[in-house]
């Protein structure tokens, strides 16, 4: 017996050990479906992150929904009725935010992830060709930026309150964050309103300088572009009340020739890509959309749907009767639902900034900056109200031009932006009152002290 | 050096001792009552030294000197028995005449040992506890079993994944779920279904009449042979295995159960609701001209407004006028629940073997129905354990399982669709129309559109086995290896027609296909030395590798022509289609030694080595040692002789184990990929932290077990203290890093507890016996560090000073007696009616403080009769659904419970329900204490009477025995919770528990049944 005990061990213990070494490689498990920082090493690694930015500015805490749905909530005066059970957007449409909400703390998380993207794109640009470094930079700049804008104008006062270099809107990080030794960048305290308006500023000045005018491929015509650039910074100079700059800057989309007004009003909604129309538009699909049951514009709007918003009368009594704009509206069946029919259809085109807007913009800077850049303004405003027919206008004011945008824009996320940079009230509470801002999120303060909460909460 | 010479000759001894004597003699030792085979049992030439012990299979081999005449055999709690030899060369013995619960034999990691030598904390469930219940997964069955496991099933509904915590919940972040392991090899137990419902769980695979005993490893004596995955417990599953002896046996189980929900919520009828949504168009209108909130000329002209505007809604809900005549009345709960739920098992078994072959063989069916509508179980499947001994030296066999599940599940308490949601409907309104359809014109979407609209069913293909090969170099030293593996193929679809809220009017349906397959191998040796008769040692040495391959593919798709077709096949769109895999491995070592002095001193200690994929290359590794000493103060000279006293054993064990229940790759920094139209991606998604390691349990346990009268009083105590540091925890990171978390090893907690165990025969004759078992915890948690940061879900956090999952909320101050404007508390003591000066503070907890289970057992000739109760106390429940339902129509129309009738009505009024209002609710239907309730309750759990049929009967129908019962489960609870205390919509919470958001209660069930052997 013994021979054979031996043998048996001698083959056992070897055959064990073999084994063993074998298995401690197979401890080195890569993830399945994610790359880590070190995978990024060429331009199309650099550009895919870049990319990853459009997706998040899909997200329904960005463009996908709330940019759009929260600055209508917030600000309407009347015209819309929020009936629905999710309690974070009652909580908006009564002006009654918890700085422990998930809403102020999701539109937060998801804007710095927009920003952080545009971060690691800039840290990476050595690994992209100099032929492509200056547009990719351009590129990440203006994600950047039209975040800031929005995260600036929804956590701070706005910058027609003035006070500008004491006023607080957000932490500006314009580092990258990509191990967890960076983490102390991202731990700072808000930067003044002028701060973050001059970086955003100097952003969508770049961009505008090096991205291109248009993209001929298809694929490519929802990234951002030297006229979204400029029809973004026609939004900042107008909140900054500086209409020279903001007339030149809508001047310059309109004077490109790439975009015209749709011939019908309501070709320009529930589109499956971009109209013609479309300046920056984020484009949705069945499978890569901001959400089709508890998240989307859609989903919120449209009468099928959870139909939590329900549209006043008095909204559709400021139409002409002869205004397509007016009629663009879905009834339910016994008359007692309204909803608008611009966000109707699930995975259409969402419309960030559109031409109609840069006329109008183009208009009311001229006339309150008392210039006469590109065309008269009367011109302008009439050729928006041509196009859906409703009579045109003799003579125009700038608060004209104000309500034009709120018959052409509604629901589509102005109406919260015209309050705040010219002053004016939602029912009665003033255009910079506590509960118009959004609260610094509580769990934010917690992890980074610095943080100082607005007023009010 | 001297040293080593002397230790390598006394092996010399020992080995020519054992291979020059003349004389072989080898056989088999079994317990004479079930042909269990006895490990450890010692065998001695009479009058000598001579002597071994017998192996894991009761198995051994003894050289004896040429002038040896009698073997003694000798078990503890067994009677000696002495064999002459005469010209034998092969002696099978069985013992008996024991006192079995105090020596029996307890399933340990790689191993098993005589309960009375065991020096660590292990609670074993024998079979007869687990099989023929109406359940589906075994755990159900050992609820309220064992001291210091908590068992919660969250619901009434079948097939979710149930809650188990050993000793407390030791992490915040990381899974506190035990680890299971069949036979040997460690198995999937969590959810792999589709994350936008509740978990399922897995373990509902195993057919629980398969089982012959389940331990429970609780200290980490007996834990940390399991090292980095025994912190939360280690769960071992043994199924029966075939047995030596009396031929085939077949074993046949029958039952038949009829199950309703142990308790019904009582909500207002239609004429109350009337009657009460009547005062809130009053009350309203007193407000609204009291504050001049709309301006009404009188205080009448804003009651009419207020009154139209609800006898409108009503109008509509009702479809007409019905609600004034009291026309409909809809109980909804008549719609949630099953009239009666039906449950049909059958089992059949075949166990047998002989000296060279023993197997077990089964087949199962179950098929089961949970109270709730739609939501059933089915499950079939075979087993087959094979052991095969070649010679003396080598045996091998296979341990292998299949099982086809199936389950057919509603929506998660989250969801308008689901049945538990129905009862917020109005009983103004009727749950079908004219025509039998589900009615559509209700308050919220009427979820019996979903009954028949829609589906979710989830099938499961399971295989769980292993071959393992026993090979004994010398009686003395073997080897075992096993290569096991654990093959799960979850299939999930869902369709959801048109009709139906989540069709959202086109049709919508999905696919998910995930495998899982687990491959482990354990190799390991097991040393018995025999020394002297004093002296007693055992060791094991071994490795074990094991390998998860998870791999998933999931395909959706909407715009259905029509219901026709419901698979993917029938979608216009296909809207979604993914594919992943993720791989996991560990890779062990471990070494644990036994020694004992004459039984009498105990010591053992174990030490194992883990490597994970889950940890970066130079934290892959961890340490996990444990050590552990008994005392037997009844084998000392001045106790043994003690009439009083059987068995009085002292014990303290010490260890570390670990916890890496974290899921895959949080030690990396990932970008995922994104699918922009068009413009794919890669974004930034998670933070890692490259030093990431092992959370870990310092555990000490002592314990005392004892004996009196005969064992007519026996029982255990013990102390435990877990100590876990390093936390695996999710800390939060600023946002505008543009991540919200990290993984990071920070923090600590404690569990300390006592764990009580008394089993008592009270009578014994042979006619009537009665025997009562009482089991009792209590366990105090508490979040030592966390580095300040405070971890919320939803109202309930984990806080540093506090145990895990306090509700932390407003604090409900009653109803102000002149307006019965709900009250809250503010920062300094006062009451308010302003919510949101409400100060936030702790309000309960969900986890208890004492729990246990109490059994009386009872036999008289053929009929037995057993009680069993089971309690918690000291724990709080958070009804969530409260904001809704109890909340005088602040929140909407929902119908209310019926404590609404006590509202507030008249300046005056002292009630601690609020007025009744729709419009100008004063904050009350936001979170507060008003909806804790306490959670403590004492429930029958189960009752049975059997009665077996006398042999007489069985002799002329050629029967071994037979069995029929009568059972039934949660037959009577007290509690003050206003629904069924065993509730939990957050399944698996850590943090979260002890939450009721519409969720199912649980079953009342009556079974009958059929137990028959040939």
């Amino acid at each position: 017996m013994k021979p054979i005990t031996k043998y048996i061990s001698y083959i056992l213990l070897p055959a064990m050990l073999a084994f063993t070494c074998a298995c401690n490689k197979k401890l080195d498990v890569k993830p399945g479906q994610q790359i880590s920082p070190e995978q990024i090493q060429t331009e199309d690694d650099v550009k895919a992150i870049l990319l990853s930015g459009y997706n998040s500015l899909q997200d329904p805490s960005a463009f996908g929904e709330r940019y759009i749905f929260l600055s209508d909530l917030l600000a309407d005066a009347g015209f819309i009725t929020y009936q629905g059970t999710f309690l974070n957007y009652t909580q908006v449409n009564n002006r009654q935010m918890q700085k422990s909400g998930s809403i102020p703390s999701d539109v937060w998380g998801r804007g710095y992830v927009t920003i952080n993207t545009a971060n690691i794109v800039l840290a990476n640009l050595d690994k992209v060709s100099d032929a492509n470094k200056a547009t990719l930079a351009a590129e990440a700049k203006f994600l950047r930026a039209i975040t800031y804008y929005e995260l600036a104008g929804f956590y701070g006062l706005p910058y027609s309150a003035g006070n500008v270099d004491q006023n607080l809107a957000v932490p500006l990080v314009t580092t990258a964050i990509i191990s967890p030794a960076n983490l102390p960048a991202s731990k700072q305290p808000r930067a003044t309103v002028a701060a973050i308006y001059t970086q955003i500023i100097a952003d969508l000045q770049e961009a505008a300088t090096n991205l291109p005018d248009s993209y001929s491929e298809k694929k490519n015509k929802s990234r951002g572009t030297k006229y979204s650039a400029y029809a973004f910074l026609s939004r900042v100079y107008m909140a900054q009340h500086n209409y020279v700059e903001a007339a030149k800057a809508a001047d310059k989309v309109i004077q490109s020739g790439n975009y015209a007004l749709v011939a019908s009003f309501d070709a320009e909604f529930n589109n499956t890509a971009l109209s013609a129309e479309d300046i920056f538009a984020i484009v949705q699909t069945s499978q890569s959309n901001a959400g089709t049951s508890n998240n989307g514009l859609v989903t919120f709007y449209a009468l099928d749907q959870r139909n939590d918003v329900t549209i006043s009368p008095n909204q559709i009594a400021q139409y002409d009767a002869g205004d397509q704009r007016g009629k663009f509206y879905n009834y339910s069946s016994d008359s007692s639902s309204i909803t608008t029919s611009k966000w109707r259809d699930l995975y259409g085109t969402i419309p960030v900034v559109r031409l109609a807007e840069m006329y109008l913009t183009r208009a009311e800077a001229n006339l309150r900056a008392g210039t006469a850049v590109g065309d008269d303004p009367l011109n302008d405003v009439n050729l928006v109200r041509n196009r859906s027919k409703a009579t045109p206008l003799a003579a125009v004011t700038p608060d004209d031009v104000v309500q034009e945008r709120r018959l052409e824009l509604a629901f589509e996320g102005d109406n919260f932006w015209i309050v705040k940079r010219l002053q004016l009230n939602v029912g009665n509470l003033k255009y910079n009152d506590n509960m118009l801002v959004f609260p610094i999120p509580q769990r934010e303060i917690d992890v980074n002290s610095s943080l100082v909460q607005n007023p009010g909460y | 050096m001297h040293r080593l010479y002397s230790i390598m000759s006394a092996l010399m001894l020992i080995s020519a001792l054992s291979f020059a004597q003349a004389k072989r003699i080898s056989g088999k030792v079994t317990d004479s009552k079930n042909g269990n085979e006895l490990p450890g049992v010692t065998v001695k030439v009479k009058g000598t030294n001579t002597g071994t012990i017998t192996q894991v299979n009761g198995n051994y081999e003894l050289s004896i000197p040429g002038n040896a005449t009698t073997l003694i055999f000798s078990f503890l709690g067994y009677a000696d028995q002495e064999i002459e030899i005469g010209g034998r060369q092969s002696i099978n013995v069985a013992l008996g005449n024991g006192t079995k619960d105090i020596s029996e034999v307890v399933v340990v990691g790689y191993g098993s040992q005589n309960k009375r030598e065991l020096t660590g904390s292990v609670t074993k469930i024998a079979a007869k506890e687990i099989a023929n219940q109406p359940v589906s997964s075994f755990e159900s069955s050992i609820q309220g079993k064992a001291p210091g496991v908590v068992i919660e099933s969250g619901s009434g509904k079948l097939g979710q994944g149930m809650k188990i915590r050993i000793r407390g919940t030791s992490s915040i972040s990381a899974s506190s779920q035990p680890l299971y392991v069949i036979d040997g090899m460690p198995v999937m137990s969590a959810s792999m279904s589709t994350t936008d419902n509740d978990p399922t769980n897995p373990l509902v695979d195993i057919n629980p009449n398969d089982i012959e005993s389940v331990e429970i490893l609780k200290d980490a004596s007996a834990a940390a042979i399991y090292g980095a995955r025994a912190a939360n417990g280690v769960v071992l599953i043994t199924t029966k295995k075939g047995k030596v002896g009396e031929g085939t046996r077949i074993e046949l189980n029958i039952n038949s159960s009829i199950a309703k929900p142990t308790m019904r919520r009582k909500f207002l009828d239609a004429q109350q609701y009337v009657t009460l949504i009547e005062e809130t168009a009053v009350n309203d209108g007193k407000y609204d001209f009291a504050h001049q909130i709309s301006g009404f000329a009188t205080e009448a002209a804003a009651i009419n407004y207020y009154k139209n505007r609800v006898e409108k809604r009503m109008t509509t809900l009702a479809g007409g006028n019905g609600w004034r005549t009291n026309a409909i009345n809809t109980d909804w709960q008549d719609e949630e629940f099953r009239q009666t739920a039906h449950t049909n098992q059958i089992d059949l078994s075949a166990t047998g073997g002989n000296e060279k072959t023993k197997y077990f063989a089964s087949g199962s069916y179950s098929d089961q129905e949970a109270i709730v509508i739609v939501n059933r179980f089915k499950r079939y499947g075979a087993r087959l354990n094979l052991e095969h001994t070649a010679n003396s030296k080598l045996s091998f066999g296979v341990n292998m399982g299949i099982t086809r599940s199936e389950l057919n599940r509603i929506s998660n308490d989250n969801a308008f669709s689901t049945p538990g949601q129905l009862v917020a409907q109005v009983p103004i309104s009727r749950p079908y129309d004219s025509l039998g359809n589900p009615n559509p014109n209700t308050l919220y979407y009427n979820g019996l559109i979903s009954k028949k609209y829609e589906y979710n069913r989830q099938v499961s293909f399971r295989t769980i086995g292993n071959a393992f090969l026993n090979y004994y170099f010398i009686p003395s030293l073997s080897f075992r290896s096993e290569l096991g593996t654990d093959i799960y193929a979850l299939n999930e679809d869902f369709y959801q027609g048109k009709q139906t809220q989540d069709g959202g009017g086109i049709g919508r349906g999905g696919n998910n296909i995930t495998q899982n397959v687990i491959l482990n191998t354990n190799n390991y040796f097991t040393f018995t030395p025999h020394i002297n008769d004093s002296h007693n040692l055992s060791a094991v040495l071994g490795m074990s590798y094991l390998q998860n391959d998870q791999r998933g593919n999931s395909v959706s798709g909407e715009n259905f022509p029509s219901d026709a077709v419901k698979n993917l096949g029938g979608a216009g769109t296909i809207t979604g289609g993914s594919s992943n895999e993720q791989r996991y491995t560990f890779l062990s070592y471990f070494l644990r030694g036994n020694y004992n002095y004459k039984s009498k001193y105990l010591a053992s200690f174990s030490i194992r080595t883990d490597g994970s994929s889950r940890f970066g290359p130079k934290n892959r590794y961890g340490w996990f040692p444990a050590g552990s000493l008994g005392w037997v103060l009844t084998e000392e000279n001045f106790l043994k002789k003690s009439k009083v006293l059987n068995l009085l054993k002292i014990r303290a064990s010490y260890g570390k184990t670990g916890n890496a229940e974290i899921g895959e790759n949080n030690y990396y920094t990932l970008l995922s990929v994104t699918n922009y139209p068009m413009l794919p991606g890669f974004a930034p998604t998670q933070l890692g932290d490259p030093s990431l390691h092992w959370e870990s349990t310092a555990q000490t346990d002592a314990g005392v077990e004892f004996g009196f009268f005969d064992n007519r009083l026996s029982g255990e105590i013990d102390y435990y203290n877990k100590q876990t540091s390093d936390l695996l925890l999710k800390t939060n990171v600023p946002l505008s890093s543009g991540f919200g978390s990290i993984y990071r090893n920070v923090g600590s907690m404690e569990n300390k507890g006592i764990e009580i165990l008394l089993n008592s025969k009270n009578i014994q004759t042979k006619q009537f016996t009665w025997t009562t078992s009482l089991n009792l915890a209590y366990n105090k948690n508490n979040v030592k560090s966390i580095n300040g940061q405070i971890i919320e879900s939803g109202v309930q956090r984990a806080v540093e000073g506090q145990p895990i999952g306090v509700f932390y909320m407003q604090r409900y101050a009653g109803v102000d007696p002149s307006n019965g404007d709900a009250l809250y508390y503010t920062k300094d003591g006062k009451k308010t009616n302003d919510y949101t000066q409400a100060d936030r503070g702790v309000v309960g907890k969900s986890n208890p403080d004492w729990t246990g289970g109490f059994t009386n057992t009872f036999s008289y000739k053929g009929i037995d009769l057993s009680i069993f109760f089971t309690f918690v106390q000291g724990n709080q429940i958070f009804n969530q659904a409260g904001q809704y339902q109890s909340v005088g129509f602040g929140g909407g129309y929902d119908n209310q419970t019926i404590d609404q009738m006590n509202r507030w009505q008249k300046p005056g009024d002292v009630t601690n329900v609020p007025r009744l209002s729709h419009f100008f609710g004063n904050g009350n239907q936001y979170p507060s204490s008003q909806w804790i309730y306490d959670g403590s309750y004492i429930r029958l759990k189960q009752l049975t009477l059997g009665y077996n049929l006398p042999k007489s009967v069985l002799s002329t129908v050629k029967l071994n025995s037979a069995r029929i019962f009568l059972a039934g489960y949660n037959l009577w609870t007290q509690t003050k919770y206003i629904s069924d205390p065993e509730v939990n919509t957050n399944t698996l919470g850590n943090i979260s528990g002890g939450l009721d958001f519409y969720t199912v209660p649980q079953a009342k069930t009556v079974t009958v049944g059929l137990n028959v052997k040939f």
